[in-house]
């Protein structure tokens, strides 16, 4: 272990992904021809493969945009050429946690748009679900199409301190990350072709066919092929150069609001010949922003009229309208009861402890521990908006206090975990930086997961937050199939 | 295909077509003017100027070099580097359907002038930035030909480089009415060699330079790639190719007026041509050409009930016509 690329590693306290300590450190099985080949590379043989990686993102413009950042406005996303590695058994376990996860958010989607017998027998609370921003009641007793609310989820889970895998949050609105995943991958493919074929690795490549075929599956016309289209905000947006990927994967046309036209309750694309129907709107766009007429606003990213060819049936979106519900932090913090309410199960997969700031006593505890805890508002993304108590100043923990009184529905704490360590190349060498994993789930005919997800990696030295906007890069993230 | 995608290749290709014509003016026109001291410069680049619409932004922005101004100037909305930016946004939209060379190539290209290293080679080594320029557009092109299938979008971004090249080529040969004195052999010969030509046009011509054979060349010539007959020729077909209505006919305001202005070509000739006055032929040419360029965005882009209600249009046209 005393040599080449890792010489100087230390797992210290954490939970690392590749090493064990046993009075010494140990490489784990399952990382051991990863860690033979990086060892033995050159500083040059390294630095090259990097420079490979980065210009490969930078040529094709594998690029995300960070909102108000003055110097320039695309950015690689940077890639670690380190791969995350889970073992087969590992994954199914986790696999099956995702699988019951999303069964559970949707029976809760369906319930509280429909009957929502979760709130009359006080299992959660009516005001909880009634104040969040995303609940929807103009949809309630709308049966949407298949039933299916979220078609395209992407959880994020870490591991504790332990190795434990925990779920921190879902994403059931437009989680976005997944043609990192599939770039990476091809990435790695060609910068380490023989280490990938000898470890026997689950490919991902199916993804793209299997949303299109979750997609088709919503289709109100089943007569005939579908006609489905991905709705983008446009080449502005944070995560365009993913929806072009996918469009241009799945073969279909992308289409911003301006491309299509609602008719008569049926909704049409605007094409050189004429207008042609269209069936399923794969949308990346939240809520608010895809019917101006219906929710109210001069947003000109959306279609006016769009949302009554929905609620007539003749047009499916995915994900489904009201679906945010499901994101708010505090709507999290009741998952496991949902699973056991609706599936008669014990969660497989654990929830992070969630104080609920809207809760008397919760919120005392969180005022009085500011400094042991991380607050993060409800319904926020993108990492915005946290408060680390550890490593805040007593200023910014006043203003929390302040904003909390303020406002306690709108944020959550929860302990701070520290999230597992994977070996990063860094400048100053191989480092221990911490991680997180969002696998995409999706949810049509049946559910299927592509083995593994996207890694998302702190590349800031001590750094709990892994969001690219924040500063975090990412890493292919490896399955094995035995 | 989507009517905004068909808009956004079409565009494409007008502006690295526009950025290429740009760059062999400014290449032409630099290497001529050494022979010119200092303070007749002005006076040199400005028939220049005034043929590609610049000519008052560039008096807005005195003490710039012309040749900073022409490709880096922000003011300048057909600087070389706006043109590229504005290529690739339009190719950004429209990803999927490009090749992914063609994308890497454009974002190469993009990359290279955002970078600042264009700024940098410009001034140390002006001719290695021509090359590099003009290089990206006929690689661009013939990635074009070569790696994606000549479907519909294939002929939208043909309706956008011939298009964009029969202005560009019309505005060079309109260089030679803005002189104040007879155009010279040095003019001429720049017109030339801005449109490619002085080969070609020597090969036909055995050397009779005058400003009548060139105006003959470059309006009139039948297979010459850069020539306004040859360029409203390849429209022509390619509208024809889009609707499937047979040449000679027409089902839309673009494919008449194209064809009126091809019978134009076809069926007049120099001597009528110098007669009538050039830069008047030249200008009634592009307005023609300007409105085929709007009559294919009100056919193909826009709904037939939004050509009534303009108002009422959600689509309005982004990209207005340059100039």
């Amino acid at each position: 272990m005393n040599s080449g690329q890792f010489s100087n590693y230390q797992t210290k306290s954490f939970f690392d992904e590749m090493f064990y300590f046993d009075e010494k450190t140990v490489v784990k099985p399952h990382y051991e021809k990863v860690y033979k080949r990086l060892n033995g590379l050159s500083a040059d043989e390294l630095d090259a493969k990097r420079s490979q990686a980065v210009s490969s993102f930078l040529e094709h413009g594998v690029t995300f945009t960070v909102y108000d950042d003055s110097d320039g406005i695309e950015r690689v996303f940077p890639f670690d050429l380190i791969p995350r590695v889970i073992p087969k058994a590992e994954w199914v376990i986790v696999e099956q946690g995702l699988k019951q996860r999303i069964l559970a958010l949707n029976l809760f989607l369906h319930d509280i748009y429909h009957q929502a017998r979760i709130l009359k027998e006080g299992i959660i609370p009516k005001e909880i679900v009634e104040t969040c921003p995303y609940y929807r009641k103009e949809i309630i007793g709308f049966d949407v199409p298949q039933d299916i609310y979220i078609h395209i989820c992407g959880s994020d889970l870490i591991r504790n301190e332990e190795g434990t895998y925990m779920v921190l949050e879902d994403n059931g609105r437009c989680p976005s990350g997944v043609s990192y995943l599939l770039e990476n991958r091809a990435i790695m493919k060609r910068a380490f072709p023989k280490t990938y074929q000898s470890m026997e690795v689950c490919s991902v490549e199916a993804y793209p066919e299997l949303l299109l075929r979750t997609l088709e599956h919503l289709s109100p016309r089943q007569s005939q092929k579908p006609v489905c289209v991905l709705l983008s905000p446009g080449v502005y947006n944070s995560a365009y150069f993913e929806h072009t990927f996918l469009a241009r994967q799945m073969g279909i046309e992308i289409v911003e609001g301006r491309d299509l036209i609602a008719i008569d309750n049926y909704v049409f694309m605007r094409t050189t010949l004429g207008l042609v129907q269209v069936d399923v709107i794969y949308r990346r766009l939240d809520d608010d922003y895809i019917d101006p007429l219906f929710f109210k606003n001069d947003s000109i990213l959306g279609v006016p009229g769009l949302m009554e060819a929905y609620l007539k049936g003749n047009v499916s979106l995915a994900n489904a309208v009201g679906t945010g519900l499901a994101d708010d932090k505090v709507t999290y913090a009741f998952v496991p009861e949902m699973i056991k309410f609706y599936l008669g199960q014990d969660p497989i997969l654990e929830s992070v402890p969630t104080y609920l700031c809207w809760r008397e006593k919760d919120r005392n505890y969180v005022l009085e521990n500011l400094d042991k805890l991380v607050v993060k508002p409800a319904n926020e993304s993108g990492g915005y908006g946290m408060l680390i108590g550890t490593a805040s100043t007593k200023q910014e923990r006043n203003d929390f206090k302040f904003r909390i009184k303020e406002n306690p529905r709108e944020y959550i704490a929860q302990p701070i975990i520290s999230l597992s360590r994977h070996p990063t190349f860094c400048d100053e060498g191989v480092m221990g930086r911490h991680v997180d994993l969002r696998p995409f789930i999706l949810y049509g005919k049946d559910i299927e997961i592509v083995p593994g997800g996207l890694t998302r990696v702190a590349l800031k030295k001590d750094s709990l937050v892994v969001n690219s906007s924040q500063g975090g890069g990412s890493k292919d993230t490896w399955v094995l199939k035995n | 295909m989507l009517s905004r995608v068909a808009d956004n290749l079409y565009w494409m290709s007008r502006y690295i077509e526009r950025a290429e014509s740009i760059t062999r003016m400014v290449e032409v026109n630099q290497s001529s003017s050494l022979e010119f001291i200092e303070d007749a410069l002005s006076e040199f680049w400005e028939p220049v100027l005034k043929a590609i619409c610049a000519s008052e932004i560039f008096n807005e922005h005195t003490k710039i070099d012309i040749g900073q101004f022409l490709f880096f100037g922000s003011g300048f909305p057909n600087s070389v580097k706006n043109c590229f930016l504005y290529a690739r946004e339009n190719a950004r939209m429209v990803r999927d359907q490009l090749s992914v060379e063609m994308w890497v190539e454009l974002n190469n290209i993009y990359l290279f002038f955002q970078s600042g290293q264009a700024e940098a080679t410009f001034l140390q080594n002006p001719q290695e930035f021509f090359q590099k320029v003009i290089k990206f557009s006929l690689v661009f092109q013939g990635l074009s030909g070569a790696t994606i299938p000549h479907d519909e979008g294939w002929r939208f971004m043909a309706l956008g480089t011939y298009l964009e090249r029969a202005d560009q080529t019309s505005r060079m040969l309109d260089t030679l009415t803005f002189q104040k004195h007879e155009p010279t052999r040095l003019d001429l010969l720049a017109v030339l060699r801005s449109c490619v030509a002085q080969t070609a046009f020597r090969r036909q011509y055995k050397g009779e330079l005058s400003m009548t054979n060139v105006a003959d060349y470059l309006l009139f010539s039948r297979d010459f790639p850069r020539s306004i007959r040859f360029s409203i020729r390849c429209i022509d077909e390619n509208l024809h190719s889009l609707s499937g209505v047979p040449s000679g006919n027409f089902s839309n305001e673009a494919e008449r007026l194209i064809g009126s202005s091809l019978a134009m070509v076809n069926f007049t000739d120099i001597k009528i041509v110098m007669s009538n006055g050039l830069h008047q032929t030249i200008d009634d040419l592009q307005r023609k050409l300007i409105n085929v360029g709007q009559c294919i965005f009100e056919t193909y882009v826009l709904l037939p009930f939004e050509l009534q209600s303009a108002e009422k249009s959600t689509f309005i046209q982004a990209q207005s016509q340059q100039q």
